[in-house]
């Protein structure tokens, strides 16, 4: 099987990047079809990581409205030079789901958020190799499952959690060398599965 | 930094861990386009992105999508509920002329018809905000024991603050909204405190610019101030 059909249609995106250029296209010209298009590519990925970072079904539904209403409403921004739209919408709901997560936690905090970098990272150069699509969903478990516990904390502390290297070495009481190189480890490993994905 | 060195980093970036000093480092050397670099960081994101898909599946319901195509079609985001914010506010707004009246007829001091009047001209100022097609709403707080409300943006000017479940302050206290830049001070936004319902709202005619990056809400000296005098006791970042 190519390896992009491979990709998508594991995925549950039963479209490639024709369609993906297709709802980029519509929401420039702020055609709702274009929102719709989108949704059906990646409102299933993007609701699934939601309920997992935010555990809580209905708060997941807000934030999934508020990732397409901002893409709604900042398509014309959007520069498809420079990413997917894909790796764009999971990148927002990962930082909608964690920033409302720690506004949870913290609701009487008044510590400044880094209000800048909210959204980045969010962009790719070329939306059209194939390294810049989303990789299929049983590779990345069976990489991941390839991980040792420790390792899998702390990517899920990175990842789900958005804890930085040195508050993830603090929660689990662990040097911050150690921390490092179990995410460096950890992150060859899925590097590798998410690239031999690409090549086949 | 090198190439060589940023490469090592790219990863760690992407997945949000590294320290802030090194991630403004990579963004400064992003921002002066260079190729190889884009290149690392799009490995590196694909490599975090597909992170996601260690998820379990689930689907969104699906009358979620008809909510946000129907409320795109009409011009009107879906985040606001716009019918219920709607008529929470008219019917707020209703009350609150029964409630003058009321109070004019039974405690028809100059004060109180002021702090009233002042009330439902916040009101009606935000029920004209809402009413604009291009209002968008950012929702802060889930849980209703604690402060919890919207953040209301016309782009046309007019940013209204509807809370709730704020704490009680004493009489020589005040709420002040601040428009918060990204670089900069922040905006004095007007004062406010609790309404008769114990809720509040704030409505502000300040233009909303790019630069407005947050709104927040501290403690002040009844007056207000110049500028926060103590840390805010709300962060709403506008998206």
């Amino acid at each position: 099987m190519p390896a992009e059909k491979f990709i998508y249609e594991t995925a549950g995106m039963q479209a490639g990047a024709k369609a993906e250029a297709r709802a980029i296209e519509l929401l420039r010209a702020r055609d709702p079809q274009g929102l719709a298009a989108a949704y059906d590519l990646y409102a299933s990925p993007a609701f699934a990581l939601l309920v997992r970072i935010t555990r809580d079904k209905i708060v997941a539904e807000d934030l999934l409205q508020e990732v397409f209403l901002r893409l709604w409403n900042h398509a014309q921004e959007f520069d498809s030079n420079r990413g997917t739209l894909g790796i764009w919408i999971m990148s927002i709901a990962r930082h909608l789901a964690i920033d409302h997560v720690r506004s949870a936690q913290n609701r009487f905090s008044t510590k400044l958020r880094p209000i800048e970098n909210a959204d980045a990272p969010c962009f790719l150069r070329n939306p059209n190799t194939e390294q810049s699509r989303i990789t299929d969903q049983q590779t990345v478990r069976d990489a991941f499952a390839t991980l040792n516990a420790e390792e899998k904390r702390i990517i899920e502390l990175a990842y789900f959690e958005g804890f930085s290297q040195t508050e993830i070495a603090s929660r689990l009481e662990q040097p911050l060398g150690t921390v490092k190189s179990r995410i460096r480890s950890a992150l060859q490993r899925l590097r590798a599965a998410v690239g031999e994905v690409g090549q086949q | 930094m090198t190439h060589a060195e940023m490469s090592e980093l790219y990863e760690l970036y992407a997945l949000g861990v590294l320290e802030p000093e090194l991630a403004a480092e990579i963004e400064r050397h992003l921002n002066e386009q260079c190729e190889y670099c884009w290149e690392h960081l799009r490995s590196a994101m694909q490599v975090t992105a597909a992170l996601a898909g260690t998820a379990e599946p689930v689907s969104p319901p699906r009358a979620l999508r008809r909510r946000l195509l129907d409320s795109v079609r009409h011009g009107r985001p879906a985040a606001i509920p716009s019918f219920a914010v709607f008529a929470f506010s008219a019917a707020a707004l209703a009350c609150f002329v029964f409630f003058i009246t009321w109070q004019v007829a039974t405690h028809s001091t100059q004060k109180q018809i002021d702090a009233l009047r002042h009330e439902r001209d916040q009101l009606r100022a935000a029920i004209e905000v809402l009413s604009r097609p291009e209002t968008r709403s950012v929702e802060f707080g889930k849980t209703e024991n604690g402060p919890h409300g919207r953040v209301l943006l016309s782009g046309n000017g007019g940013i209204v603050f509807v809370g709730s479940q704020l704490p009680q302050l004493p009489a020589h206290q005040t709420f002040e909204m601040w428009l918060v830049p990204a670089n900069g001070a922040p905006k004095p936004a007007g004062l406010f405190r609790l309404n008769s319902a114990g809720d509040s709202v704030n409505v502000s005619p300040l233009p909303l610019d790019g630069s407005t990056k947050a709104v927040a809400v501290s403690i002040e000296p009844e007056r207000g101030s110049n500028e926060p005098t103590t840390k805010p006791i709300l962060v709403v970042p506008l998206g």
